[in-house]
């Protein structure tokens, strides 16, 4: 998969909105930017070095979504993502509380059994042992919140904490199956424009264990569960209205991702995403080669957005029904962070209606233009 | 008949027989009423100002840290961050220094802070950029380098785009990014990275807003601090809501005073009510019996009178609610919110208007008229209607032994020697109360004493003797009509001594502390002394300047040395002749060996309990830290603290929160900071200060890096302060005249009355051969033996009041003391007057009286 439109999002306009108290952010800025990026060279990704941060990109993430039951059988969705920024305008300072890089933390929720989505976020600039992002391995860290990896580059172990304000997180995460490289071996195109594009990896599949709290409760889990890690110069093309995005673990241990770049008529900027078979190689697949049709809406009643909560989805690996298992999983952030989307826990059915994995789907710029720029 | 008819029949009538002289009694109290609840508005609205402001800056944190030397290592904040107890901590640096556009130069505050940390403890400080700033710098531009968002009185002192700030000796040009929400004075958020980088404090904290964990509080935190070895003891950890409590604590006794100088106002208009209810009651005395036979009884009686006074004060208190109102408004418009006091530095207050305090302060009126009532309604009471029905007339006024007037003198006396209670010198205000009753009392003890001898003396002539033995005769009387005078005389008298006792203490003291021909000072703020200081280099060149004899550096930092005190102000200068450089009180202690001398103003000796002669105690252990702990200014690395002596106390009306002078050598040596904020200048003998002002200037423009420090002469300094003194108590003046002018329209009141009764007398008088003229005369000279007794008494309480405002009230509320000056001149012009309008009312009052036909004189009073 690629860009995943709410990590884009939240990830471009992250700090923005909730600085600037206005999503906008202009399109000189935008354009200056673009003129100064160049495309990023297609090279070979080291681990466990490529595990860790890359504070010369703009941005970077890291980024766990996941399903999880306890043993009465309750079901619970689950979404923790650290971003990682960097502020071009304060890079001459000399002072160690500078803002050079920007640590940005987010964690969700979906309760099955309650029907309700619970998130939370937080942010920090880089320093003082208080937010940090290391630039060996996989350690980020926001207060108290962290995402850690341990293990050979083959075998690795995440672990990861988060107690937020409605609940809590204490999970491992242990791969089953070889890292997957998106796109050309891990450089994955964003848009039309070459310069469109960033390294990007995934871990499909990962074995999650652990703990969820949850209104007083601890709730002993296991699940399956997907990490996303990402960093580019962060380039969004103009015309992008808003995304569509799936990232799917299959029962049968294939790994399937797909996205659609809308344009402001709804109509595909840009499309790309993945399949991989368990034991086999990564199909990647072209910007034309995924198409996305929403089947049933649902009305958001606090934003008034029509989200598209099932969808058709042709791709080179078949074609798939993806279903959400909560109308209601919109992360409405404006009062803090300005954002809101979808995003949420959801299942995968194959042409003849049956349930072949669950994973999560992202839907952005539904509810308010989304304005990269 | 009921309570409401013969108030609706008889007292009316009497009301309308009388308008003015009840309009006087009414006015007084109105003036009483306004005053003092136009003071209490006016500081009410201030103190909740500055409450607000505070809460602003405190926003929503639960505890707030600080170290006493003003700043400390950054790396405290990651100590303060990752205690379990904490939740959020918000890092601050916060600073003073001047801001120019153009050539609007001013005192800016500004606060370098993390724009992520502070929305969970100070929102209302989230920089909000403009649009055009994210246009140019991006998003982002709340952290880019130089960059400066204002709040909206700031925004309006500088309207620009940029802006230049003062950064040590250099001028610095910021970019305005945007705004923030805050109010109150002009006030600047920026990048804590870029404010560390732009005022070159790389290191340096000087707060940290924390938010604690559900659960914890600030012990349970603190214990968890400072169980990190690495931890700073000299933080001090403090609640938030402290500093407005800590404003309010050290302004009450300030606020206090000033209410019961209004409240004075008030007892004038209770004696007012009382004289003229009196004179009404004796006038009335033969419809009083009437009714008395006809079966009013003697209660009746009594609640009639007292629902008069009481109509008088409601009347009176609802006029002054209203004026007060008006006066508050006005004032806080012209004075600002502490009436010239400083205590609530650059709040613009908004009116704080209250019904509770309004009911209050009217209800105070209207039990100063009900007291005033109080004695001619028990008059009334008592009267005896056979009696009084045949002429016999109302005995005057209650027979006070003048034993009781001396005990309630002496109970004063005692009293004004209690210490303060709660920081407020209520035992003296009690005094001054006893004091002024007790002196009335008195006051046909006094007409005993001066009779006899003012009959020697003017015995031989008709008219006088006629004058002073009915004067002496009827001395009950006479007490009752001149008891208003004495009352405002004697607040005039001690207002005027107290005032001017306080302006020649400044003036003193401005002669020692400005012993220079010249000051030059980088900031006009204190707070900014850490931020703005003069050029080295610059001040050598100004030594050197034709025409300078010699300069003096003086170096001014705030200390906080008690967390739940504001700043006190350490001053570095050369004391190497302290007696010449500080207004001290006493000649300075000798310094045993191995301590470094401190001299400390009469504001450290009532918060810190300095004492002359010692050690600095515990209330003062922070100074050795602040001083000669390692921190920016000070690694010197001395291992032993050093010990700070008090060698002597000196006057100081600038601070109120206290300051200590140290020796400059000794500063220097603890510190090693040779920063200096002050230059003061000596010039050669024979220059011109104007001609050297100019060529200062030209030194400080000659490297064109932004705008010349202030200058100014020691002789414009003074006289600057000066104007400043008089304005603030300018209102004073006023008060006294409108006491004065009440207390005469009682003592005119009171004229008319008897001048009516007697027209019998009269009459006789002008058969035994006496011309009108010479009737009025007689009169006039009533007035004025009346008078010049009323005013000796005046007098005499006055001083014996404003001795215990300059030597109890002042130090006890003010924390400073002052010589008692008597301005006799004045004080002599004052009473003259008083006797002069005393006369020449009692001549008018007579001649309106006597003149015309007796249909009119009993409508007319005078």
């Amino acid at each position: 998969m690629m860009l995943k439109p709410p990590r884009r999002f939240v990830l471009q306009s992250l700090a923005a909105p909730l600085l600037l108290g206005s999503r906008l952010f202009s399109q000189q800025a935008q354009a200056q930017a673009q003129a100064q990026a160049q495309a990023l060279p297609a090279q070979t990704l080291r681990f466990p070095r490529d595990f860790g941060a890359h504070p010369d990109k703009r941005t970077e993430w890291w980024y766990i979504t996941g399903h999880a039951q306890d043993p009465k059988g309750r079901q619970f969705g689950f979404q923790l993502t650290f971003f990682r920024s960097r502020v071009d305008v304060a890079t001459t300072l000399k002072s160690r509380f500078a803002a050079r890089q920007l640590i940005f933390a987010h964690a969700a929720l979906t309760d099955l059994q309650g029907r309700k989505l619970w998130h939370d976020q937080g942010i920090a600039r880089v320093g003082f042992g208080l937010a940090q992002a290391d630039e060996q391995d996989t350690a980020v860290q926001l207060d108290r919140w962290r995402l850690q990896r341990s293990g050979p580059p083959q075998a690795s172990t995440y672990q990861a904490q988060l107690a937020a304000r409605d609940f809590s997180l204490q999970l491992v995460f242990n791969t089953t199956q070889p890292l997957l490289l998106q796109g050309q071996q891990g450089l994955s195109r964003k848009g039309p424009d070459s310069r469109q594009a960033s390294y990007y990896y995934s871990q499909p599949q990962l074995a999650a264990k652990g703990q969820i709290g949850l209104a007083g409760q601890s709730f002993d889990v296991q699940g399956l569960a997907w990490l996303d890690h990402e960093w580019s110069e962060q380039l969004l093309d103009p015309q992008a209205q808003g995304w569509d995005w799936i990232g799917m673990n299959l029962t049968d241990g294939s790994a399937l991702t797909a996205f659609v770049l809308r344009k402001a008529d709804a109509s595909a900027l840009w499309a790309g995403g993945s399949f991989r078979a368990k034991g086999s190689s990564a199909r990647i697949f072209g910007p034309t080669e995924v198409r996305m049709q929403p089947l049933r809406r649902w009305l958001s009643p606090t934003s008034g957005a029509r989200y598209p909560v099932e969808w058709q989805i042709d791709t080179p690996a078949g074609r798939y029904t993806v279903r959400s298992l909560l109308d209601n999983q919109e992360l409405d952030s404006r009062s803090s962070t300005g954002t809101i989307y979808w995003e949420g826990l959801s299942e995968l059915l194959n042409a003849q209606g049956e349930r072949v994995g669950l994973g999560y789907l992202e839907m952005t710029g539904y509810a308010v233009p989304l304005k990269m720029g | 008949m009921t309570l409401t008819q013969l108030l609706r029949t008889c007292s009316w009538q009497e009301l309308r027989h009388h308008p003015w002289r009840h309009s006087a009694a009414v006015l007084a109290v109105t003036l009483g009423v306004a005053l003092a609840f136009s003071v209490h508005l006016i500081n009410a609205s201030a103190l909740s100002e500055f409450s607000q402001a505070a809460r602003t800056i405190g926003g929503q944190s639960d505890l707030e840290l600080r170290a006493p030397q003003g700043q400390f290592d950054e790396n405290t904040f990651a100590l303060v961050a990752q205690a379990d107890a904490v939740a959020t901590a918000s890092p601050v640096l916060e600073l003073a220094t001047n801001a120019a556009l153009g050539d609007k130069k001013g005192t800016l505050r500004v606060l370098g802070m993390d724009a992520l940390r502070l929305v969970h403890t100070t929102p209302l400080l989230m920089p909000q950029p403009d649009a055009e700033t994210v246009t140019q710098a991006g998003r982002f531009a709340v952290f880019a380098p130089a960059t400066v968002f204002l709040n909206a009185s700031a925004r309006q002192q500088w309207p620009g785009a940029t802006l230049q700030l003062q950064a040590g000796s250099r001028w610095v040009e910021v970019r305005v990014g945007g705004s923030i929400q805050a109010g109150g004075p002009p006030l600047a958020v920026m990048d804590l990275g870029a404010a560390q980088d732009l005022f070159e404090r790389g290191g340096y904290l000087s707060r940290i807003d924390v938010r604690l964990q559900p659960g914890h509080n600030r012990s349970s935190a603190t214990a968890q601090w400072q169980a990190k070895p690495e931890w700073p003891t000299s933080m001090g950890v403090s609640e938030p809501a402290e500093a407005a409590s800590r404003v309010s604590q050290l302004s009450r006794a300030y606020r206090v005073n000033l209410t019961v100088l209004a409240l004075v106002a008030l007892f004038t208009g209770g004696f007012l009510v009382f004289s003229v209810l009196w004179l009404s009651v004796a006038k009335r005395a033969a419809q009083l019996a009437l009714l008395g036979v006809l079966g009013l009884s003697g209660r009746q009686r009594l609640q009639w009178v007292l629902a008069e006074s009481l109509i008088l004060g409601a009347l009176g208190s609802a006029a002054g609610i209203a004026l007060g109102t008006g006066l508050a408004a006005l004032g806080l418009r012209l004075l600002g919110g502490d009436l010239g006091g400083a205590y609530f530095p650059g709040t613009e207050p908004r009116l704080q208007w209250s019904g509770l305090a309004a009911a209050a302060y009217g209800g105070l009126g209207v039990l100063a008229a009900g007291i005033g009532g109080w004695w001619p309604a028990r008059a009334a009471q008592q009267l005896p209607p056979a009696q009084t029905l045949k002429g016999l007339g109302l005995s005057s006024g209650g027979q006070r032994p003048l034993g009781w007037a001396l005990g309630l003198l002496l109970v004063s006396g005692v009293l004004s020697l209690a210490p303060p209670i709660w920081g407020m010198s209520l035992g003296a205000y009690l005094a001054i109360a006893l004091l002024l009753l007790g002196g009335i009392a008195a006051l046909p003890g006094l007409i005993d004493l001066i009779y006899p001898w003012a009959k020697r003396l003017l015995g031989q002539r008709l008219l006088p003797l006629l004058a002073i033995e009915r004067a002496g005769r009827v001395r009950e009387s006479a007490s009752v009509a001149v008891s208003g005078v004495v009352a405002a005389l004697s607040l005039a008298v001690a207002l005027t001594v107290m005032v001017s006792s306080f302006r020649l203490s400044v003036g003193q003291w401005l002669d020692t502390i400005l012993p220079a021909d010249i000051y030059l000072r980088s900031s006009t703020s204190t707070a900014a002394a850490e931020t703005v200081f003069f050029d080295p280099e610059r001040i050598v060149a100004l030594s050197q300047l034709p025409g300078v004899a010699r300069i003096e550096r003086l170096r001014v930092t705030p200390l906080g040395l008690d967390p739940s005190l504001p700043s006190v102000s350490l001053i570095a200068r050369d004391l190497s002749q302290v007696r010449l450089s500080l207004p001290l009180l006493d000649d300075p202690v000798a310094v045993p060996p191995g301590q470094v001398a401190i001299y400390v103003s009469e504001a450290m000796v009532e918060l810190y309990g300095a004492r002359v002669g010692e050690r600095v105690g515990e209330r003062f252990g922070r100074l050795s830290e602040a001083l000669g702990a390692p921190s920016i200014l000070a690694k010197t690395g001395r291992a032993d603290a050093p010990v700070f002596f008090v060698a002597g106390v000196w006057r100081d009306y600038a601070r109120q929160f206290g300051a200590i002078a140290i020796d400059q050598r000794d500063y220097q040596a603890l510190t090693g900071d040779t920063r200096v904020n002050d230059v003061a200048v000596w010039l050669q003998s024979g220059q011109d200060a104007p001609a050297l002002k100019l060529a200062m200037a030209q030194l400080f423009q000659a490297r064109g890096d932004g705008p010349v420090p202030e200058m100014a002469s020691s002789a414009e300094i003074r006289a600057v302060s000066l104007r400043i003194f008089d304005r603030s108590f300018a209102v004073t003046y006023w008060l006294q005249a409108v006491a004065i002018g009440i207390g005469l329209f009682g003592v005119a009141a009171s004229f008319s009355a008897q001048v009516l009764a007697r027209r019998k007398e009269f009459g006789l008088l002008a058969h035994l051969g006496l011309t009108r003229a010479q009737i009025l005369a007689v009169v006039a000279g009533e007035g004025l033996a009346w008078t010049a007794v009323g005013a000796l008494a005046g007098l005499l309480l006055g001083l014996g009041v404003s001795v215990v405002l300059v030597h109890v009230i002042n130090p006890q509320s003010f924390r400073w003391t002052m010589e008692l000056h008597i301005p006799l001149l004045r004080l002599l012009a004052l009473a003259l007057a008083v006797m002069a309008a005393g006369t020449v009312t009692a001549w008018l009052a007579g001649r309106a009286a006597a003149s015309g036909d007796a249909v009119l004189a009993v409508k007319e009073d005078w």
